[in-house]
């Protein structure tokens, strides 16, 4: 942990027009960590995945990407996108493009990569998520697990210093989560740094090297899973966490 | 045999003006898909100058009768620069065109889905990328059931040059119609001939339509 933060935030609010969503959020993230946001719904993880990315904008607080402070006036948004990569609940992945052309043309398009060079490049990403024999599939042909691999792979394609993931397997059928938790461990596995909202708790304990729980806009408490799981600062924390925990665990038996 | 004769007769003269029909109703419609494009995105992506531009822009034109519209290209700005009826008139019937044709790709492009557009953000793309290859893609085959239809009227509507003297088909068939003082002749054989046309403009379209259809 002697590295620099990859991502830093600072004191970051944000509202939607009455709503204070986020009120001040500090969090430091570190290169190859895997941090996962916990907490009741409607408490703005997503909301600061978002702001990661610069998808949304912070009211106040800074939030710096690899030493830049992308929160600053005149940055280039789309350069600091290509670095952060975003996986979403909903997949959205481009309708009308297939497995292979939802990830090579991010790289033609944005990167100006040559055809063939991306074709080879997406192959490699869809392998790598196991699906190279999906390549000519259209999303309308994917199932959901198969979707969220192919928008892992489009994500990766673009060669992210950062990957945010938001409830990547809350859309899916239950069976169908395991495909994808396995593509993130995976993922993780290779040192890829990773910040991921999610209510699965298991992928959490397994993967997750600091668990951060957010209530109402606020940070309530962070540590490692062992200690969030186990001896918790907060009542709060150890009332959602055993909440999530037990009927998540007897689902997944 | 002689009425079969005549008719045919009839159909080989109109059919010389078969290409300037054509000619203005694929200009038209080009001219109409450039501007009801670009006024579709200034609806949705504008800033709101831009937006209350290309709204004023559908309505007035809409409002209008086309062949007014004729009269005011072909009376008007053509005495200030050169421009042939054939022109004038082509260009009138796309400058109607467009404001139809934006209201199509502007509910096509409102039905794209949101994310779309977040997802191609979040890979880095501008906006106008994003417009260009995720958006607009999609939105076109979206708008193509609609736009087909507007096709067949566009090529209807192309009669309608036929008020400044273009000799496009019907413009043939008053003539033969006051040649020959036939005009169920005359007119019968343009209705078969804009019926055959339209029948196979739709046919085509329809080809398009299936064959560019999003995998659902």
């Amino acid at each position: 942990m002697a590295d620099q933060p990859i991502v830093r935030i600072e004191n970051v609010r944000k509202a939607f027009g009455p709503t204070q969503v986020l009120k001040g959020i500090s969090l430091s993230v570190y290169p190859r960590q895997v941090v996962v946001l916990v907490g009741p719904s409607g408490t703005g993880k997503s909301t600061l995945l978002r702001c990661i990315n610069l998808l949304g904008r912070p009211d106040s607080g800074s939030i710096w990407l690899e030493g830049l402070e992308i929160t600053a006036p005149k940055v280039n948004e789309d350069k600091v996108r290509q670095r952060v990569g975003m996986v979403f609940q909903e997949f959205n992945l481009f309708a009308h493009l297939n497995a292979l052309q939802n990830v090579t043309i991010g790289m033609t398009k944005v990167l100006g990569m040559h055809k063939q060079a991306a074709h080879a490049e997406g192959m490699r990403e869809l392998e790598r998520v196991g699906l190279a024999d999906r390549a000519s599939f259209y999303p309308a042909q994917l199932s959901g697990g198969q979707k969220q691999r192919v928008a892992i792979a489009r994500a990766l394609g673009m060669d992210p210093h950062v990957m945010l993931f938001d409830e990547p397997t809350s859309a899916l059928d239950p069976e169908l989560t395991g495909e994808v938790l396995e593509v993130m461990q995976q993922l993780a596995k290779e040192g890829m740094t990773m910040i991921v909202v999610s209510h699965e708790m298991s992928f959490a304990r397994e993967v997750a090297d600091r668990i951060v729980f957010m209530e109402g806009g606020h940070v309530v408490e962070e540590g490692s899973p062992e200690q969030m799981f186990t001896n918790p600062v907060s009542d709060r924390t150890r009332e959602f966490l055993s909440r999530i925990t037990d009927p998540g665990q007897d689902e997944h038996k | 045999m002689q009425l079969l004769q005549d008719f045919v007769t009839t159909l080989q003269f109109l059919i010389q003006g078969l290409g300037v029909t054509i000619s203005v109703t694929v200009i038209a419609l080009a001219v109409g898909f450039v501007l009801g494009i670009l006024m579709a995105i200034l609806r949705v992506y504008g800033n709101r100058p831009l937006k209350a531009l290309a709204a004023a822009y559908s309505v007035i034109v809409r409002a209008v009768p086309v062949v007014v519209t004729i009269f005011l290209l072909y009376f008007v700005i053509a005495s200030i620069v050169d421009l042939s009826a054939f022109w004038a008139g082509s260009l009138a019937l796309g400058f109607a065109s467009g404001a139809y044709q934006s209201e199509i790709f502007r509910g096509a492009i409102q039905s794209v889905a949101p994310g779309q557009m977040t997802a191609a953000r979040a890979i880095g793309m501008s906006r106008i990328k994003a417009i260009q290859y995720i958006i607009l893609p999609q939105a076109i085959r979206l708008a193509l059931p609609g736009w087909r239809n507007e096709a067949t009227l566009v090529l209807k509507d192309s009669t309608l040059v036929f008020a400044v003297g273009v000799p496009e088909m019907l413009r043939r068939a008053q003539y033969v119609s006051s040649r020959t003082l036939e005009p169920f002749l005359a007119f019968g054989a343009a209705a078969v001939l804009y019926l055959a046309l339209t029948l196979l403009t739709n046919y085509v379209l329809g080809r398009a339509e299936d064959r560019y259809r999003m995998v659902t």
